[in-house]
């Protein structure tokens, strides 16, 4: 009997009582939220059946310190769990529940917030404004996993991230893409990081935030486009695994750096590899890197050719894409609600069959002069200059390093799990038959 | 080849998920076109027009600017009351007198005698039906602010919006007990009254009812402050109040039926005896929009008598059977 197919049929056996499991957790915890939905008090009151005493409305107060401790305290124990989990039990089925848990508290009880994907915008406003202080509990929440994945890999992926778990619990049917298009959709989380770290350090928006799927789903308080948005990323999620990490996620764009400089990275198998290829399908990420077994396919002309190539590529990619972004700062900055103001009001007859923004009539009932406001929106126009030339620099320099990296190739003679881009998520470590 | 479809329509969906980003980010501007924070009753204010029972029959302008109070006399003369003056009005809106006096009254009843009641702030102050003050007694408190009186001959009852409590005095002025005081054990929740619309009403058999606004309820109490009965139910749907403190006035019909006015959402109903929605007398749509303080009286013919402050104009309502019998 092919050991191969034993294996992937027993794997699959397991799969749909483990996941009912965790989705019937996952539904509790939806009726929990829908059930505190109700209590929100609107206006005009609720209906209330009898003489009840509305009380005054008070606001939230702060979370306590001690809880926040907890919160990093068990952020570091679900990143050790896991991690142990990964690397010494090795063991599928332990992440898969670290992972449940880390749903249930990261994203249903601590409703999605801190996260270290968000986090990002908190860094980067308290490195370009002096002032504001970042959270000790939000930089805790940056700066573990970063760590962890400098040391082990991206561990955080595979158990504690909720929206990671989210992800993995309705990715039923994963189909794989293609290398190509994982390439070329593999850019846009470096896009997204560095329009957000422009608009966080242009203090105009916390867009990871804004467009974060899962809050709203953990809040069950998502406003209907939220909803759909988050509807539709999901459903595509079933065919396609983890659509929000692989192609949008900013923050898996730091840790896939960072994890391929990691120590103790998990590998496929816990010894030799006897090439029974049994693993070669297992991921539905397709992070599985093949073996190249010949060490210098090319000539030695061709490689310095390809090499020069790279060598030019990536400064040539960087320059385009900076010149692109400076182009397009006007566009970029008309996001921050200063300069779209300005705007608005230096072409008032633009959307004149408009009613009046609320916006619009909360500056002219301020009484602050037009003038005062063309100057800071000019200000910030300037940053965004600069900040076009590095975006655009950066993205380009992200195409030029795809493509010099397609040009060369890595001699390996074992199945490995890309560095980069592997969650840890021991799936196909289950296919690997020497288990010692 | 069925994967594959399903595969291509998952990058699609991904696709349409990342392109609503970009849009949402750089080309949509709807959030800016729309007021998050507006209250948004438009739709609450929307009425089925089968459920009015009432036309309006008639209207007249009060030619005051500052209107608080209304009230009838058994002969069906209509008074009308602002600052420093009340106005008589025949039952077809015909002036007839303009009593003058010191203050401003809030609120208006005219006792079996025809004596003409006038609630000030804080005092009470008593009109012949000729126009002069023949009686003023002293401030019921600091913190008074009278809102509604009514009498039956023998007790006067006085809302008092500022102590949020009810006062019944004898004729002579003296204080018989006070009413409707937080009280557990008797089971009297006690007023909740978060703006100064707090009314007050005598019922067929002589009991008291009075809004309790704030929990939108109204409550029956007997002369010695036992508490009888209540009824209400705060909703947004038509057969209940809503907002802050609601209704903000009502009469009572001869057959028990109570007729409420409330502000927020402008409207003015019927209820049965029982608490039980009737109808609607007015629509919102029939007030201009912000319109509060709508005072109701009765005539003897059964007519709504209605105070548009916002209008200065009184309004007077008759159902549509009557109106089809002539009663007008």
């Amino acid at each position: 009997m092919d050991l191969g197919k034993k294996n992937r049929t027993s794997h699959r056996k397991r799969k749909p009582v483990k996941k009912g499991i965790a989705l019937a957790v996952l539904t509790l915890l939806f009726a929990w939220q829908m059930a505190s939905t109700y209590a929100i008090q609107r206006f005009p009151k609720p209906e209330f059946e009898s003489g009840y005493i509305t009380p005054e409305t008070l606001l939230p107060t702060p979370r306590a310190e001690i809880l926040e401790v907890m919160d990093v305290a068990v952020l570091l124990m679900a990143l050790s769990l896991v991690t142990w989990a990964v690397l010494k039990r090795r063991s599928r089925n332990l992440v898969f529940w670290i992972s449940v848990f880390s749903l249930a508290y990261f994203g249903f009880y601590r409703e999605g917030c801190v996260c270290s994907i968000g986090a990002i915008q908190n860094v980067t406003l308290a490195l370009s404004s002096g002032s504001y202080i970042i959270p000790w509990t939000v930089l805790a929440f940056f700066m573990a996993p970063l760590v962890f994945t400098l040391a082990f890999g991206r561990t955080f992926c595979a158990g504690v991230c909720p929206f990671g778990a989210f992800q993995d619990l309705i990715s039923w049917r994963p189909q794989k893409i293609g290398p190509q298009l994982n390439a070329v959709l593999g850019v846009i989380p470096y896009i997204y990081l560095a329009l957000a770290v422009l608009y966080a350090a242009t203090k105009t928006d916390f867009i990871i935030c804004r467009y974060d799927p899962f809050v709203g789903i953990f809040r069950f308080d998502a406003t209907f486009g939220m909803f759909l948005f988050a509807g539709v990323l999901l459903l595509s999620g079933i065919f396609i695994a983890r659509p929000y990490c692989r192609f949008l996620c900013p923050y898996g764009v730091l840790l896939n750096w960072i994890s391929r400089f990691s120590r103790h990275h998990m590998t496929i198998t816990p010894s030799v590899c006897i090439q029974c290829r049994l693993c070669e399908d297992s991921c539905p990420y397709e992070c599985i890197e093949k073996p190249v077994t010949v060490k210098n396919p090319d000539s030695r002309q061709t490689t310095l050719k390809k090499f020069i190539l790279a060598i030019l590529l990536m400064p040539f990619f960087m320059l385009l894409g900076g010149w692109t972004g400076s182009q397009l700062h006007e566009s970029l900055a008309l996001v921050n609600g200063k300069v779209w103001m300005a705007n608005e009001l230096l072409h008032p007859e633009k959307d004149a069959s408009q009613p009046e923004t609320i916006e619009m009539t909360a500056f002219k009932a301020s009484g602050k002069p037009a003038s005062e406001l063309y100057a800071e929106a000019a200000e910030i126009i300037r940053e965004f200059y600069i900040g076009g030339w590095i975006v655009g620099g950066f993205i380009g320099l992200t195409i030029g390093g795809l493509l010099a990296g397609r040009l060369m190739t890595r001699y390996r003679t074992d199945f490995e799990p890309n560095r980069g881009t592997c969650f840890s998520c021991v799936r196909c470590m289950d296919y690997c038959p020497i288990k010692s | 080849m069925k994967q594959r479809m399903i595969l291509i329509a998952s990058l699609v969906l991904l696709l349409a998920v990342i392109g609503y980003m970009v849009y949402d980010l750089f080309f949509s501007e709807s959030d800016r076109s729309t007021n998050p924070y507006d209250y948004g009753l438009a739709e609450l204010r929307k009425s089925d027009s089968a459920l009015i029972h009432y036309n309006e029959v008639q209207q007249f302008s009060i030619g005051l600017s500052e209107v608080y109070g209304i009230a009838t006399d058994p002969a069906g003369r209509i008074y009308v009351t602002g600052a420093d003056i009340v106005e008589v009005f025949s039952p077809e809106g015909e002036l007839l007198s303009t009593f003058p006096f010191q203050d401003t009254a809030y609120c208006i009843t005219i006792s079996p005698d025809g004596t003409i009641l006038l609630g000030m702030e804080d005092h009470l102050e008593f009109m012949s039906p000729q126009g002069e003050i023949i009686n003023r007694w002293k401030p019921v408190s600091e913190k008074s602010i009278l809102t509604s009186v009514a009498t039956d001959g023998t007790d006067v009852f006085i809302a008092d919006a500022g102590e949020k409590i009810v006062y019944r005095f004898n004729m002579k002025g003296e204080l018989i007990n006070r009413i409707g005081e937080k009280d557990s054990l008797a089971g009297i929740p006690g007023f909740v009254i978060p703006s100064p619309y707090f009314d007050l009403g005598l019922g067929r058999d002589g009991e008291l009812w009075v809004v309790n606004s704030g929990r939108h309820l109204f409550e029956a109490f007997r002369p010695d402050g036992t508490l009888i009965s209540t009824w209400g139910q705060p909703s947004m749907e038509v057969e209940g109040f809503c907002g802050c403190c609601n209704p903000s006035h009502f009469v009572i019909l001869s057959d028990g039926s109570f007729v409420t006015s409330e502000k927020g959402i402008e409207r003015v109903k019927v209820y049965l005896p029982s608490g039980e929605f009737s109808c609607l007398v007015a629509a919102p749509n029939q007030f201009d929009e912000g319109t509060r303080g709508m005072d109701l009286a009765l005539d003897p013919n059964g007519r709504i008598i209605l105070l548009d402050p916002w209008r200065s104009q009184v309004r007077i309502f008759v159902h549509k059977e009557d109106e089809s019998d002539g009663n007008r």
